[in-house]
């Protein structure tokens, strides 16, 4: 693999491990949003602009501004109820042990699983992947859609009287 | 060493991070990250997979529906918090404890 | 994806989306919409199904998979049941009565989409849409339990959901496509199979979470107990068996369990159903709210289906499938039910509910034909699909696992007998002194779904014959 993936990838885990442990709620996010635009160029990386441009415009774009949105909404009872820290300052720890254990079996395993991978033919263009290929999948994004204009309209119902 | 080996290795990585972010976190919101980190590894995951088969339009095709998905999961996950917040003053998931029995 | 099913998938949705434009100033035209609706399309199911010239030839010209009719059909039914039920509990006040009505209409359009594909990715987006509007439809009537029960299934259920991509990913990579036929193709040649199988196990662990089975099932009894009541007998009647079961029983099936492929995951899978099995039943015994208690009881039942998935022969199968159409009829008249007896005696705690057969007749009568269908009493359709699942359990050779099964069944029965007692023929209490029939179309869901209970029961030659022209269609 090359050096620049690789720095991404470990950049990517850094940043997710930073927000993990972010005191504040307003850096987990921005953290998060870190995350994303890593993971975008990553993708980008590989040869995969779609999911690319997709990935930073609705994770680090659209995501990022509802999580900030509600941290400042939250924001009065988050500042009276401080969390138990012990336990994220913890991760490092946890996580270096975690890895350094599955250093021995995890690497060779996966080795294993890419000597099965089927190469497959990898032609056609995006649009007729989606419309040839998978067009249930439209038709469970559109329900997806309308789902999520039904559950907001179930949680912040517009009242007559308040 | 081989690059789909040492790639899915970090994947685990930031997954377990996640993983360990949502079990431990009292508040809702942090625990919200810890699920988008989970997602963001799963999406990293297929790419991987997509291009180690040589079948990345096809994966992207499967990427796109995922991240449709991963936002209206958010967006829902979010607004219960808020009305949680609006009608009960707290985010702290450990606080809630009207269900016994 | 099943071309003859796909209208039932887009009506819903389509009337979901005219409810909000069309009830903008009468709330009422919401209930009319989405019950014609879901009737409309149980009655063209109906004739599809039912007619006398499709009986009389052993249901051999059932389109396509029966096993799809079969699910759209209960879907259809008990969410007929919900939302007929609803029309008359939901009280004038409650705010979000159209979204309430489109969100069961999308989620009924989400789960016949989860019935009706082909393809491992597409029934994940439909499982997510399911799992999305679950979530809303729990916290309806904004108390701090349904909030809480709300919140606890969904951080239980979406990160299952990336263990299923992680699945799929190893999948894609490892067979080349998504469809369940590439997959029962390669499972029937002799390639070896490891790591297919093992993307198939990641992704069945995925739904095993989703189902609520043993050891994932923390969010089950919140889940339940504090949703609004009509949610809950949706929920438990039907929502988390499509969201879960169905796609375990699926892959049970296309894995070839009987072949004596993947032996692993079969063992893993009927030790999880047996495991379910006790748990859910030692644990229904120490509850005092009708609810939990039937919530348990549910973990207890989806064990039966899991480990009749797990096995995996043809006769395993048709109980399994057989006993998932059963226990979507028995919860949800059980919730429903329990619902009734919330409204008219304001309580659901078993200690203090006593001799209500007295002022609810209707109530307690169609709560006990439920509940000794559930424990497996003949002639009700309890017993059928309990006996199809022991006895193929016992012709495999594996007599303890039977032996098991048939025992918590009898623990179940001997448990709700004195139950029942106690709840519905002992001395009146408190509440029941207070307590009133509810008014009949609120009763008239639960009559129905009591009378498919009894009629499957004294009709199994007819039902036999169907399940089996379903578990040779999905098998072979």
């Amino acid at each position: 693999m090359n050096d620049y993936r690789l720095i991404l990838f470990l950049l990517a885990a850094l940043f997710s491990v930073w927000a993990v442990m972010a005191r504040r709620l307003l850096t987990s996010a921005i953290m998060l949003a870190l995350v994303s635009v890593t993971v975008s160029l990553i993708f980008f990386d590989y040869g995969a602009p779609w999911a690319g441009v997709f990935e930073l415009s609705v994770c680090a774009g659209l995501i990022t501004v509802l999580f900030v949105g509600a941290v400042s909404l939250i924001r009065a009872a988050d500042e009276q109820n401080p969390e138990n820290r012990s336990r994220f300052h913890a991760l490092p720890l946890v996580l270096a042990a975690f890895a350094i254990a599955s250093w021995y079996y995890l690497p060779a395993f996966f080795a294993e699983l890419s000597a099965w991978a089927r190469p497959g033919t990898g032609g056609g263009t995006i649009g007729l992947a989606l419309w040839d290929m998978r067009r249930p999948d439209l038709l469970g994004q559109i329900l997806m859609l309308a789902a999520g204009v039904f559950v907001i309209k179930s949680v912040f119902p517009r009242r007559n009287e308040k | 060493m081989n690059s789909f080996a040492m790639e899915w290795y970090l994947i685990t990585l930031i997954m377990f991070t996640g993983f360990y972010c949502m079990l431990v976190s009292r508040s809702i919101v942090r625990q919200l990250v810890g699920l988008e980190i989970v997602s963001k590894a799963a999406m990293l995951a297929l790419i991987s997979a997509g291009a180690l088969a040589n079948n990345l339009i096809y994966a992207q095709a499967l990427l796109i529906t995922m991240i449709v998905i991963e936002v209206v999961v958010v967006a829902a996950g979010l607004a219960l918090l808020v009305k949680n917040f609006r009608l009960h003053g707290a985010a702290d998931i450990w606080k809630l404890d009207s269900l016994k029995g | 994806m099943d071309k003859g099913l796909l209208a039932y998938l887009i009506i819903p949705l389509f009337a979901a989306v005219v409810i909000p434009f069309a009830a903008r100033n009468r709330p009422r035209l919401a209930d009319v919409l989405a019950n014609v609706t879901l009737l409309a399309g149980l009655a063209n199911l109906a004739w599809l199904a039912l007619r006398p010239s499709m009986i009389a030839g052993g249901f051999a010209d059932i389109p396509g998979d029966g096993f799809s009719l079969l699910l759209v059909a209960a879907i259809y039914l008990v969410a007929l049941c919900v939302t007929f039920f609803s029309a008359w509990f939901i009280e004038e006040g409650l705010p979000n009565r159209q979204a309430y009505y489109s969100l069961i209409l999308v989620s009924v359009a989400a789960m016949t989409g989860v019935v009706t594909t082909s393809d491992f990715f597409t029934l994940y987006v439909f499982v997510e849409v399911l799992a999305v509007t679950s979530f809303a439809l729990i916290t309806t009537d904004e108390s701090a339990g349904g909030i809480e029960g709300a919140l606890k299934y969904f951080f239980l259920t979406f990160p299952a959901s990336a263990l299923i991509i992680v699945g799929l990913s190893i999948l894609m990579m490892t067979l080349g496509s998504l469809s369940y036929e590439n997959l029962r193709i390669f499972m029937s040649s002799d390639i070896p199979s490891g790591p297919v199988t093992f993307a198939a196990a990641l992704m069945l662990l995925g739904f095993v979470i989703k189902s609520g089975v043993v050891p994932f099932h923390a969010w089950t009894p919140d889940a339940y107990q504090g949703a609004y009541a009509p949610v809950s007998a949706h929920l438990a009647g039907i929502v988390t068996k499509i969201s879960g079961v169905y796609a375990i029983v699926k892959i049970a099936t296309l894995l070839r369990f009987f072949d004596g492929r993947a032996t692993a995951v079969s063992e893993m899978l009927m030790f999880l159903g047996l495991l379910s099995i006790v748990v859910g039943a030692l644990a229904a015994l120490k509850q005092t709210s009708f609810k939990r208690m039937l919530a348990f009881s549910s973990i207890s039942q989806v064990g039966y289906i899991v480990l009749a998935a797990g096995l995996g022969t043809p006769l395993a199968i048709m109980g399994a499938v057989f006993h998932l159409f059963n226990h979507a009829t028995f919860k949800t008249v059980l919730f429903l039910n329990s619902a009734s007896l919330e409204k008219a005696a304001g309580t659901t705690d078993m200690d203090k509910l006593g001799g209500m057969e007295h002022p609810m007749p209707w109530t307690s009568w169609t709560s006990v034909i439920a509940l000794l269908s559930t424990a497996g009493v003949p002639p009700l359709s309890g017993f059928w699909s309990k006996l199809l699942i022991i006895l193929a359990l016992w012709e495999s050779g594996l007599r303890t696992y039977a032996v098991v099964a048939l025992l918590f069944s009898i623990v179940t029965l001997a448990y709700f007998m004195i139950m029942q007692r106690k709840v519905f023929f002992g001395r009146k209490s408190a509440a029941a002194e207070s307590a009133s029939e509810v008014s009949a179309p609120l009763l008239a869901p639960a009559v129905l779904m009591s009378a498919v209970i009894v009629a499957v029961g004294l009709l199994f030659p007819y039902f036999y014959t169907y399940v089996r022209v379903v578990a040779e269609r999905i098998i072979l």
